[in-house]
């Protein structure tokens, strides 16, 4: 469980969270998601003690982060995969983070088996790829076998393969009962692996919502292939939809697909297709984002 | 606690940084015998009334101060380190009380530098009495009753000088400013106080990281009594570990 309480950060004149509240609950992916710089690896810092709030707070599991005792039993974090010491070995880098919580070799070895790295242990880390550091952090962050995850953009840098491996890795967690919130700023990464989102810009909180509730409410309009598209049309305005046509189809507003259906069967005209459309979920992305990143751009040009 | 000190204690043995470190004051230890040969052979050479004014082949003269200060440099990249790449975050989420981490490290780096300076200086002492044998006073050293106090106090200063470039390193968070700052309190200063008008000359010079050891045992006299020598060691230690502990826990990350 994982509580972001009228979280403020400022650095110096630029607030980077502006009062964001928000919770992540077990049991689903959450996914974090924003355009870059909208505060988005600032709040996962401050869940993680590493950055203190201006104010408000932020809890994991009811409690402060910097005064758990062995906090890699309770959270795991992978913030970027490039934070490391190059000159430790795969395997020893592991064996210090784990022995500060008191987790011995044999976790160590069990995590590099889950991920994929048992053949590099004794790579310098500085020798591994940037797909390859992902999977040793996420080897870090699973050592205390915690039930609250954090990643921050844990498909950059990952090769197909492995963008596939992380999916299913976050979504297996979280049917495990897990805490775990994934920040990305691509709406079509979420799109495939979170359950509920959290959109922020500039700080603040756009959206939190299920994905299913966020593809119902950009829902757009009706496709409609008829023969006789000038008998429909007339149709479905007197019914007070609002029609335009495109490309020799109809596109209705306003009228739900089923009543368009009842209507052209009542008046006995023939639809060859009828097809609900909805913005796809990277358009309603760009829609609620769209405000904050215009200013930010205006900003910079200025 | 125990563990947080444990995982430092591995973090120091398992970067190549250290070894070379260590391996570069073996080196220097080479070099301290090499002169503390030639020193000898020339001795042999000299006319009595030469050989009076003869130094003492003691390779410390050499070893130490090198060594204190590869001990200084040991205990700044303990903490600089981890600022360079980031790795102090990942560092911080595992171990997330900032004052255990730090105490940690100065039970790491203190202890370490405690033990391999008495060490070194231990070393450096018998190297000296293996070459110079059983020749007279001036070019063999103190008899090792009057020597042991003297070879204590190096370990003693090796261990001062570790903390000090560590407190600077958790400081500046920077390997480069760590070192250069050691460097110039180390090595720049007792050149540059050389300058100042008598008494002050002497006065700065005296409280000087290389020259608190001597002082502390009774060696070398004249400025600090040994009480006052190993007060300004402890100010060195609370204002550079005091500073440091208080950046680290008031910074953010």
């Amino acid at each position: 469980m994982i509580e972001v309480r009228e979280l403020t950060k400022r650095y110096g004149a630029v607030r980077a969270v502006d009062g964001l509240s928000f919770e992540v609950k077990p049991g689903y992916v959450a996914g974090f998601l924003g355009p870059n710089g909208a505060g988005k690896s600032t709040t996962m810092r401050a869940v993680l003690g590493l950055d203190a709030p201006t104010s408000g707070e932020a809890l994991v599991n009811g409690r402060r982060y910097a005064g758990i005792k062995r906090p890699m039993f309770e959270v795991g974090a992978l913030l970027d995969a490039n934070a490391v010491h190059g000159g430790r070995s795969a395997v020893n880098h592991l064996r210090c983070l784990a022995r500060s919580n008191g987790i011995g070799l044999k976790r160590v070895v069990e995590v590099l088996e889950q991920v994929g790295l048992a053949g590099a242990a004794k790579r310098r880390v500085s020798a591994l790829s940037l797909g390859m550091k992902q999977r040793l952090g996420v080897a870090a962050a699973l050592l205390g076998d915690p039930g609250v995850l954090l990643f921050d953009e844990p498909v950059n840098g990952l090769d197909p393969e492995g963008i596939r491996w992380i999916r299913g890795l976050m979504r297996g967690l979280a049917a495990e009962g897990r805490t775990v919130l994934v920040s990305s700023h691509l709406m079509s990464e979420m799109a495939l692996t979170a359950d509920r989102i959290i959109v922020v810009g500039r700080g603040r909180l756009i959206l939190e919502s299920s994905m299913r509730d966020l593809a119902d409410r950009f829902k757009r309009d009706v496709l409609v292939r008829t023969p006789d598209v000038a008998g429909l049309r007339s149709v479905l305005e007197n019914a007070g939809a609002s029609v335009s046509v495109d490309d020799g189809a109809l596109v209705v507003r306003s009228l739900e697909a089923a009543d368009i259906a009842d209507l052209a069967a009542r008046h006995g005209i023939a639809v060859h297709e009828l097809t609900p459309r909805s913005a796809t979920l990277e358009d309603a992305y760009l829609e609620l984002t769209e405000d904050s990143v215009e200013f930010r751009t205006a900003e910079v040009a200025r | 606690m125990i563990d947080v000190t444990a995982s430092e204690w591995l973090k120091v043995r398992t970067v190549r940084s250290t070894w070379y470190l260590l391996l570069s004051v073996v080196g220097v230890l080479a070099l301290g015998t090499l002169i503390s040969y030639l020193m000898t052979a020339e001795w042999d050479r000299s006319t009595p009334d030469v050989q009076a004014a003869f130094a003492s082949a003691d390779p410390s003269v050499v070893v130490m101060p090198f060594a204190q200060f590869a001990f200084g440099v040991l205990g700044a990249l303990v903490a600089t380190s981890e600022y360079g790449n980031g790795m102090i975050r990942t560092v911080l989420v595992a171990a997330p009380r900032r004052l255990v981490l730090l105490v940690a490290k100065v039970v790491v780096v203190g202890v370490g530098a405690l033990a391999l300076g008495t060490a070194v200086s231990f070393a450096a002492y018998a190297i000296g009495k293996v070459v110079t044998g059983d020749r007279p006073a001036p070019i063999s050293g103190d008899p090792f009753s009057e020597a042991l106090p003297a070879l204590f106090a190096n370990g003693l200063a090796a261990l001062v000088i570790a903390l000090v470039g560590l407190g600077f390193g958790v400081l500046l968070r920077s390997t480069a400013g760590a070192l250069v700052t050691l460097c110039v309190l180390m090595f720049v200063v007792p050149v540059v106080a050389v300058l100042l008008p008598a008494p002050w000359n002497n006065r700065v010079v005296s409280v000087t990281p290389l020259y608190l050891g001597p002082q502390f045992s009774g060696q070398l006299t004249g400025q600090l009594t040994p009480a006052q020598a190993l007060a300004v060691m402890i100010a060195y230690l609370v204002v550079a570990l005091g500073a440091g502990a208080l950046v680290l826990v008031r910074r953010d990350a």
